[in-house]
């Protein structure tokens, strides 16, 4: 066998070996049923803001948190608490996905991606 | 649509004309490919050469006629159509008129057929005959099916291509704009106008620089598809080369520019945040280096065949299909930044994969084969339109295509009979491609999580940054590695003594150096405490760090030594350096990064995970003084210029004597942006050593309130001695002294009425010293209430406790509340070092380019 054969081995290992990891320990897009289910597990839930329940956020107790009312994709209505200062724009978000857990009857994210509405999104907005 | 409207004052020729560029660009390339490819089949004849030559000129006056015609309508304000309209207006600046011109994806696709032109007519004038057909041939292909994307052409649902020249009327996304109902609708109307956050000085210099990159990508892959087509697979890496390098030097630029661009403007924190679109730059320049390296082994050595095509042939698939992601909307979620959805994500699967055929096609030496392939091919191709099921026919479709290639290798492929040396530098240096090929692409398939789920039905989320850092470490220290000792091997064989007793001196110079750096920087404070997964990365931050040391000092002697500090023969000497430190500015800028504003609520969210325990939101009222690092921070105001609000706030620092010096100040800015939304854009002062990066998470953008007046807070009780300091949110105040209206002897005699005085000295941010003097009243033995207050810094003291036997009084501070009071919330940084990092990007930009010269005047000497 020729040391090219075997590096050829190697890579292929390697590839198929970050493949299978990655799919096993990366989270998933989900809902807050399924988050529920496994509390400790860190799920993407995509939603959509409740507007007609105003966003809670005083930085004069915590700068790092905010609450806010989200119905998931299937339609149920949770408590989100988001470990972060409150997204300026979150008023017009169109869809939000939230990166964290379920924790009792509330969802604890520690990040969040907002759609907005806008005609070009072909720039960088802010993350 | 109204159709019954009669328009005045359209300037439909200048459409039209636009049109005709269009469609000639198109026809011309067409013709240049068939006509390059019957030239390339005849030795004697040099009418196809004219033939197709022209052809090409012809093209390229036309996308040169297709760009001008686009700056002249953006340039004059015609808004009749529709692209100018989305992305100019009367104020435009004339500096922003590129940034215009490409910020759609029309732009942009004629951007990238712009600078193919220019390279197309500098390969086809400076290149062999020999290779010239067969180059020319495909690179004209190439912009058929660029030039196709222009055209907007439907063909029943099915529309082919986007077209920069299409008009407002006639564009349906704006068939309800009621203007449209007016006949002169054009004297009334203004452009939508350039989104604001794309009109800074690197919009204008990085798209076009990033797109020469894409294009660059072109050239060695057209050299080893025609490699493959006339089955001579060695003479076209010697002219190749030069451009590879080129390739490496200009996209290089591009990707640092982004990465600057994101550091400077854009609020993530960072330069490089594993995003999608920033990955569909980065690979095909790691594709490109590890083409480059592998083609010197052929050029030095022979060999490498099969990688040196594979390489520099996926370098070019990788820009198209990147591409297919950033344009084709597949990314949805996972991107916040990926371009609009044009409708023309099948053209652009259907192009890459075309792409592919044709390599798969021209690797096939087998007449039967190659046949039954494109029957295969085709029929796929027709189940699919016809019948559907898309996805499962796709991945058939990529099965077969993936076997024939394995086949066609092992049956067609010339491959070596000697086998490399465990000490010989072609070895190392192949080891060190596949490790950048191995690299790309799990780099790619983290991007392709979402297409992923798209081929096999899965939900799965995108990657973390964290989890790409995670794994592209491990390569990362291969990569230095290999860097560091390759250039030590001789080509065939060297003497393992010699090989070991060179590389020591450097070896030694990096432990010891790395050691002494590496183990305060992780091991003496973070290690102890970590999690399972966080020592790991420490022990490889740590291995990275030794590493890129090495590889540094390796190639400093490499070029010291061996070449004798002679700079033309150092090119790789001097590149290797600028890799080596920008992996270490990027690691020692990111692992050592500090947040330095701190969060003061007391809540602890750490219970909830690692990923939540991030309290680093500050808030900031006007005139506080709060710590940040070393760095004592005060919010000045804000202050609104058109759409941008920028929070202003003076860093302050401690002299020798703890007086307060302004050190710098900053001002971050929101962007109050009608059409997009707000965005936060951070300000920071760089200093060699270290940057301090600031930006606001949350702001008030709208003038606020008047302050309510006399409304004080629940005051806090001091007790404290003579000199002691007492802190408040806007001073320090300082027990100057104590004093009273009666000696000791008065009172014990005249117990009537008692008036002890405390001066106090307080001190604003600015260094001015007010006095204040709360009185404590005694009047037969029970205390008068009594305040002061002190108007300047708002602070109320009511003096009220005197202790003899321990000497102290208590004083109650109390400040006036502020509930409307301007305040921000932001979050800070200190990037060490990052400046390595930049340094590093040039040093390596500097190092492509003497080989680049070096190779060209080699070339020069010695033609083949």
């Amino acid at each position: 066998m020729k040391k090219i054969h075997i590096l050829g081995i190697v890579v292929i290992a390697v590839a198929i070996g970050v493949i299978f990891t990655s799919l096993q320990s990366s989270a998933t897009y989900s809902d807050f049923i399924e988050a529920s289910s496994n509390p400790d597990t860190e799920y993407h839930v995509v939603g959509k803001l409740n507007k007609s329940i105003p966003v809670q956020y005083d930085p004069k107790i915590n700068a790092d948190e905010c609450s806010f009312m989200m119905l998931d994709n299937k339609g149920v209505e949770k408590r989100v608490v988001l470990h972060k200062s409150v997204p300026q724009d979150i008023q017009k978000s169109e869809q939000i996905v939230l990166i964290g857990k379920m924790q009792g009857n509330e969802f604890h994210a520690n990040d969040i991606l907002m759609k907005c509405p806008s005609k070009y999104n072909d720039a960088k907005p802010q993350a | 649509m109204n159709n019954s409207t009669v328009y005045i004052a359209e300037r439909l020729w200048v459409g039209q004309l636009g049109n005709g560029f269009v469609i000639l660009s198109l026809l011309a390339a067409l013709f240049s490919a068939i006509g390059y490819y019957f030239y390339s089949k005849e030795v004697l004849t040099s009418e196809w050469k004219k033939f197709a030559n022209t052809a090409f000129i012809v093209h390229s006056i036309s996308i040169i006629g297709i760009a001008a015609t686009l700056f002249y309508m953006l340039f004059n304000h015609f808004y009749e159509y529709s692209y100018v309209y989305q992305h100019s207006n009367n104020e435009m600046p004339l500096q922003y008129i590129m940034s215009c011109f490409w910020e759609g994806q029309e732009g942009s696709f004629l951007l990238w057929a712009f600078w193919n032109v220019v390279l197309g007519n500098i390969l086809r004038k400076t290149i062999e005959v020999k290779w010239e057909a067969p180059t020319m041939a495909i690179f004209a292909l190439v912009q058929v099916f660029i030039a196709s994307m222009l055209l907007g052409i439907y063909f029943g649902d099915y529309k082919l291509g986007s077209n920069p020249f299409i008009l407002v009327r006639e564009n349906p996304q704006f068939a309800n704009l009621p203007f449209l109902q007016i006949e002169n609708y054009l004297a009334k109307i203004d452009g939508r106008g350039l989104n604001p956050l794309l009109m800074n000085y690197w919009m204008t210099i990085h798209p076009p620089t990033l797109f020469l990159g894409f294009s660059s990508t072109l050239v060695p892959f057209v050299f080893a598809v025609a490699g493959l087509w006339k089955r001579d697979f060695t003479t076209w890496q010697k002219p190749a080369l030069t451009w590879t390098f080129f390739s490496i030097m200009i996209l290089g630029t591009g990707i640092l520019m982004g990465g600057a661009w994101a550091y400077e403007a854009l609020s993530f924190g960072g330069f490089w945040a594993w995003d999608p679109v920033e990955n569909s730059s980065l690979v095909p320049w790691i594709v490109m280096v590890g083409a480059g390296h592998v083609m010197i082994i052929n050029k030095n050595r022979g060999g490498s065949l099969f990688m040196t095509h594979l390489m520099a042939i996926a370098s070019f698939l990788l820009v198209l299909y990147s591409t297919f992601l950033t344009r084709s909307g597949i990314l949805g979620n996972s991107s916040v930044h990926a371009f609009t959805d044009l409708g023309m994500q099948a053209q652009l699967v259907i192009y890459v994969l075309t792409f592919v055929m044709i390599c798969v096609v021209l690797l096939i030496h087998d007449k039967l084969i190659r046949v039954s392939y494109l029957m295969v091919s085709f029929l796929i191709l027709f189940f699919g339109i016809v019948y559907g099921h898309k996805i499962i026919l796709l991945l058939i479709w990529i099965g077969i295509s993936f076997i024939i290639t394995i086949y066609s290798y092992i049956k067609f492929f010339p491959k070596e009979e000697e086998e490399e040396s465990l000490y010989s530098r072609e070895f190392w240096m192949f080891v060190g491609s596949l490790v950048f090929l191995l690299s790309a692409l799990i780099i790619t398939y983290f991007t392709s999580i979402p297409v992923m789920n798209k081929l096999f039905t899965m939900e799965k989320a995108p990657i973390k940054i964290a989890d790409y850092n995670l794994w592209m470490v491990p390569f990362a220290i291969i990569a230095l590695i290999l860097v560091a000792v390759t250039q030590f091997f001789k080509y065939k064989k060297t003497d393992p003594k010699q090989f070991f007793k060179q590389i020591s001196i450097s070896a030694v110079i990096a432990l010891i150096l790395g050691c002494s750096a590496v183990i305060p920087l992780y091991f003496l404070k973070d290690y102890s405490s970590a999690s399972s997964i966080n020592k790991w990365n420490l022990i490889s931050y740590a291995i990275l760090f030794i590493s890129a040391l090495f590889a540094v000092f390796c190639n400093l002697d490499y070029w010291m030594r061996v070449l004798k500090g002679k700079i033309r023969h150092a090119g790789s000497s001097i590149a290797h350096i600028g890799f080596a430190l920008i992996l270490l500015g990027a690691l020692i800028s990111t692992s050592k990064k500090q947040t330095i504003s701190k969060n003061s609520s007391k809540k602890n969210v750490a219970s909830l995970g690692e990923d939540f325990d991030a309290k680093k939101s500050l808030v900031l009222t006007i005139g506080d003084t709060l710590a940040m690092g070393n760095y004592l921070v005060t919010y000045k105001g804000k202050e609104r210029k058109g759409i941008d609000v920028f929070f202003n706030m003076d860093y302050f620092t401690k002299d020798a004597n703890g007086k307060l010096i302004k050190a710098f100040e900053l001002s971050p800015m929101i962007q109050d942006n009608p059409r997009m939304g707000t965005s936060s854009h951070p300000d920071t002062k760089h200093f060699l050593s270290n940057d301090i990066y600031t930006h606001i998470t949350y702001g008030i953008l709208s003038d606020t309130k008047a302050v309510k007046k006399d409304a004080y807070r629940e005051p806090t009780n001091f007790v404290g001695h003579m000199n002691d300091t007492i802190f408040s949110d806007n001073a320090i105040i300082k027990i100057d002294s104590i004093t009273t209206n009666l000696s000791e002897k008065q009172f014990s005699e005249n117990d009537s009425l008692l008036v002890v005085t405390a001066v106090l000295k307080a001190t604003d941010i600015n260094g001015t010293t007010y006095r204040a003097t709360p009185k404590y009243i005694l009047k037969n033995n029970s205390v008068l209430p009594s305040e002061f207050e002190l108007k300047e810094l708002g602070l109320k003291f009511i003096f009220w406790k005197i202790n003899p036997q321990e000497g102290s009084i208590e004083i109650q501070v109390s400040e006036k509340v502020n509930s409307t009071k301007e305040f921000v919330v932001l979050e800070a940084y200190m990037f060490p070092f990052i400046n390595v990092l930049w340094l590093g990007c040039v040093i390596m930009i500097i190092g492509t380019i003497v080989a680049i010269i070096e190779r060209r005047r080699l070339n020069k000497v010695k033609p083949q």
